[in-house]
């Protein structure tokens, strides 16, 4: 036997040994959906951190602790998705890896610093708390108006009327892209995570989707030659370590935006109203005590429906943490999901208490890939709570209608969520009218500049 | 008590402030937290322990 052999056979051993305890979730499957609080619980006591063999093996970490000791150690994790095979060959934050034509790097989720670093300063400007204020008054009027399509007829469908609409609007607002565009990305980017590529849906998806890369590119090369202000502005303009990113990365970062605040500001969105709906009482209070309880009901809410369930990794070098050995090559899912809802910290951990105090949830991520647009979903999600609380305060949502997503193993996100009220007034213009109007407030007053330029609040009235 | 925010561990996700938004400001950039006066009054010192125990990267630092 030649040595190169019998090395392998004794890291095949190696392996074996060190990868345990070993457990088969299959995160794709019905059982990770159905079965999620039992095997939680069983895996908080039993394999905080396991080897879960399914789609090629990765270690599978669902407590806490050891989620938050893992997660922060970018030092020993990378997130690079490698497409080109230049670098590492590391496959990125999904797990199972992409394959055929979805197989891009999702822009700065998927580098490394320092190059995520740069990208992170260069837009936080335009997404922090400060930057987030000044846009307040458009979320509220795209609100009103998605509500005022609907409420004269006593029918909304939550997710078709609302939580897919404003997420995709205010994003398109903070990009400087035209808002009245908004229906070009949001059916695609929706269909592009709850389809799969053998669904004879399939097709239908991928057309949406050359159409919105088209329009993308365009929008690139529209504001490069007439810059507008906005994070496309910004990146098109804007130095990473030490060089200009071209047009296939800007596009990878543009998607990155795009389908990480629509998908999982809608999912969180409709689980709230569904689970408001199935308890009346609790949305009375929640509507009565709004002051004191929207704050740490939007975070409870967060934490039990964790709408990104967790992200992959790869061991970038070999190292031992507690007591578990990890070989670098090797994958990791870090389930923000379970860890969530870990009985060592969060008291009855599968029940929602709108109330909950030091709610240390994960449902952003932790260390450096924090969510970077967790202020943006905050201010909607709480927007589009209070109005409908205050305008449909008597809703009912039809179980016969509301579709959640097949698998939850990535976005726990629903595709529709119908429902009942007692009709009310209209309190202004219609939702294309009001688009365009938002569309002259942010030209005139810039709106989509950063926080570092602008500070005012936008005035809807002149 | 004294409050202090350890800028190394803070990422930003802004629920000290949410839980005790007296004793805490965040930067007008990137959101990132700092305690303007570190020298907690006794009546905010419950609200300390509770941004403290809120902080998911567990920045806070309470002395
Ligand atoms: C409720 C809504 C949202 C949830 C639950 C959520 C969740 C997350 C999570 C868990 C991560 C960390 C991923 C990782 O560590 O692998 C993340 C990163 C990110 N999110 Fe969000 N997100 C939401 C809304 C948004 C919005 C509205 C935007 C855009 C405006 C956005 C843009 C991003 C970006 C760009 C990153 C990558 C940050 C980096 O790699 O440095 N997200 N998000
Ligand atoms: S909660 Fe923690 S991470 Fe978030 S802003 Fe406050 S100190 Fe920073």
């Amino acid at each position: 036997m030649d040595t190169e052999e019998s090395r392998t056979e004794e890291n095949r051993a190696g392996d074996a040994e060190r990868r345990k305890p070993a457990i088969s979730l299959d995160r794709l499957s019905s059982r990770y959906r159905l079965e999620f609080e039992e095997l939680s619980t069983e895996f908080h006591g039993k394999c905080p951190v396991a080897w879960n063999d399914t789609h090629g093996g990765y270690w599978f970490t669902s407590g806490h602790k050891e989620l938050f000791d893992l997660a922060r150690r970018a030092d020993v994790l990378s997130n690079d998705f490698d497409v080109e095979g230049v670098r590492r060959g590391y496959q990125g934050i999904s797990i199972p890896s992409p394959t055929g034509e979805r197989r891009f790097r999702g822009g700065f989720l998927e580098m490394d610093p320092p190059e995520q670093r740069y990208y992170r300063q260069a837009l936080n400007p335009y997404l922090s708390p400060a930057a987030v204020q000044g846009w307040k008054p458009v979320i509220e009027e795209i609100t009103r108006a998605c509500l005022d399509e609907k409420i004269e007829s006593g029918r909304i469908d939550f997710v078709d009327d609302l939580a897919n609409i404003v997420p995709a609007v205010l994003t398109l607002a903070l990009l400087g892209m035209p808002l009245k565009d908004w229906d070009v990305y949001c059916e695609p980017i929706h269909a592009m995570v709850y389809t799969p590529m053998d669904s004879p849906l399939y097709e239908r998806v991928r057309e949406l989707q050359m159409t919105m890369g088209v329009h993308m590119m365009e929008t690139i090369n529209g504001i490069r030659n007439n810059p507008r202000p906005g994070l496309i502005d910004e990146l098109v303009t804007c130095e990473i370590n030490g060089y200009r990113p071209d047009d296939m990365e800007i596009f990878g970062v543009l998607l990155l935006l795009i389908g990480g605040g629509f998908d999982t500001t809608t999912a969180l969105t409709a689980h709230s109203l569904e689970w408001l709906s199935e308890h009346p009482d609790q949305r009375e209070r929640l509507s009565r005590e709004r002051e004191t309880l929207l704050d740490s009901a939007t975070e409870e809410f967060l934490r039990f429906y964790t709408p990104a369930q967790g992200d992959g990794r790869t061991i970038s070098q070999d190292c031992v943490i507690n007591g578990t050995e990890f070989k670098e090559g090797d994958r990791l899912w870090l389930s923000w999901a379970m860890a969530n809802r870990d009985e060592k910290v969060f008291e009855d951990p599968h029940t929602i208490h709108l109330d909950r105090k030091g709610n240390r949830h994960n449902s952003f991520g932790l260390g450096i890939h924090r969510c970077i647009g967790s202020n943006v979903a905050r201010a909607t999600f709480k927007i589009m709570l209070t109005q409908v609380l205050d305008r449909m305060p008597d809703f009912v949502c039809d179980p016969a209608g509301a579709v959640h997503y097949d698998t939850t193993g990535v976005i726990n996100g629903m595709k529709h969520l119908p429902a009942t009220f007692t009709p009310g007034k209209r309190l202004g213009a219609g939702l294309d009218e009001t688009i365009a109007k938002m569309q002259r407030v942010c030209d005139e007053q810039r709106l989509a500049e950063p926080v570092t330029v602008r500070k005012a609040r936008a005035k809807l009235d002149d | 008590m004294q409050v202090r925010v350890d800028s190394d561990l803070c990422q930003g996700h802004t629920l000290c402030a949410m839980a005790a938004p007296d004793l805490f400001a965040l930067r007008d950039e990137d959101g990132h937290a700092y305690a303007p006066d570190e020298n907690v009054p006794a009546a905010q010192e419950e609200r300390a322990q509770e941004a403290a125990r809120s902080c998911p990267e567990r920045a806070v630092q309470l002395s």
